[in-house]
């Protein structure tokens, strides 16, 4: 980067340009944002809701594995299902997101509620049980914006919240 | 050389202090944070307000579909509210956003290239729907030539590359981002910000210039 003249009034053309008129262009621009793509409003309320989510008496599970970025492409004809792995601590919940639904396993295997919540408040949006060997399945469509919330004996874990 | 940049006041975007209260009373991202981890709704709001901007000019560089586009700026708000206790760095709060909102975007591109052989049309003409006159009450023809303009000043906005796209779209959110946001936003050196920005600018003043709106 040393010796490269960035800021030498000239453009890529050998032009000289003048900062104001790119201010003008810029201030146009910015003007034409707020009226053509301003923040939905209705994406500022779900921001304003999600204040809901900070202060959720529950352990985070952060995102550890997701086959969509850590696995290795496979040629296949049909869609392979995403796979999921968060870790909170010694709890680990490993996810898999099919047509049906979710599949999953806890680790290390014990019993536990699962629920899956899909907007930011604590209601779920549906619930399922780990049995003793921490195998469970919840017919959701997680088509949207999701997380899991984990009830083992002794705590409460929530997953970090994503898509699929 | 990135103080240099910096030190030019006319490229420089410093770190903003957000306003909290309709202008009233100023306070820092780092200290609004604080208040929302202790549970002040008001402090969360300012946050909200303050930052949504930068988060949405994100998810728009990236010409995600409009419901990819809806639901990762919510991915970065619930993570962020999920997060609020554990950032390290308050003041770097808005750095945080764009950097989450920055990686699901790359997410989304990659699962559509993984799965759609095709590019997805939706993806690519996306509408303008705000600027269109029609949509718009006007009052009187000074108006009309407004939003004319408006729409004319997007339509070549829209056209230009893909860098460009999404350095002007993040520089002219409102409040204007800092250049460290710019920059883990896009993933580009600090440097490289101010020089991109007067290039883009020209091309954009040209296609302008060419449409008569300048």
């Amino acid at each position: 980067m040393n010796g490269r003249t960035t800021f030498d009034g000239a453009d890529e053309a050998g032009e000289p340009f003048d900062e104001a008129q790119l201010a003008e262009v810029e201030g146009l621009l910015r003007e034409a944002a707020l009226v053509c793509d301003p923040v939905p409003s209705a994406l500022r309320d779900a921001a304003l809701a999600a204040f809901a989510l900070h202060d959720l008496d529950a352990r985070l599970a952060e995102l550890t594995f997701d086959s969509l970025v850590d696995a290795a492409p496979v040629r296949s004809a049909v869609e392979a299902p995403r796979m999921l792995t968060f870790a909170a601590g010694d709890l680990t919940v490993d996810v898999e997101v099919g047509e049906d639904g979710l599949l999953g396993q806890l680790l290390p295997p014990q019993k536990a509620g699962v629920e899956v919540l899909t907007r930011p408040a604590p209601e779920a949006t549906a619930s399922c049980a780990a049995d003793a060997t921490g195998g469970f399945s919840c017919a959701v469509d997680v088509t949207g914006p999701f997380a899991l919330r984990v009830r083992t004996g002794d705590e409460v874990v929530v997953t970090e919240w994503l898509r699929v | 050389m990135t103080a240099a940049c910096l030190a030019d006041p006319r490229t420089a975007y410093d770190d903003v202090p957000y306003t909290r209260g309709g202008g009233v009373e100023r306070a820092t991202v780092a200290e609004l944070l604080k208040s929302a981890v202790e549970g002040d709704q008001d402090a969360w709001r300012a946050l909200v307000d303050g930052l949504s901007p930068l988060v949405w000019s994100v998810v728009r560089g990236h010409r995600l579909s409009e419901a990819d586009a809806h639901e990762v700026y919510q991915i970065a708000w619930f993570r962020f509210a999920q997060n609020l206790g554990r950032i390290r760095e308050p003041e770097k709060a808005g750095a945080w956003l764009a950097a989450t909102a920055r990686h699901e975007c790359l997410k989304v591109l990659r699962a559509q290239r993984r799965w759609t052989p095709t590019d997805d049309p939706q993806v690519l003409d996306r509408p303008c729907d705000g600027c269109s006159p029609e949509q718009t009450v006007l009052e009187n023809e000074a108006e009309a030539e407004r939003a004319d303009r408006h729409r004319t000043v997007w339509e070549e906005f829209d056209a230009l590359g893909d860098r460009c796209r999404q350095l002007l779209r993040l520089i002219i959110a409102q409040p204007p981002p800092s250049y460290r946001e710019v920059s883990v936003a896009l993933g580009i050196a600090v440097g490289s910000i101010g020089p991109i920005r007067q290039r883009c600018l020209r091309r954009l003043r040209k296609r302008l210039t060419d449409r008569g709106v300048l």
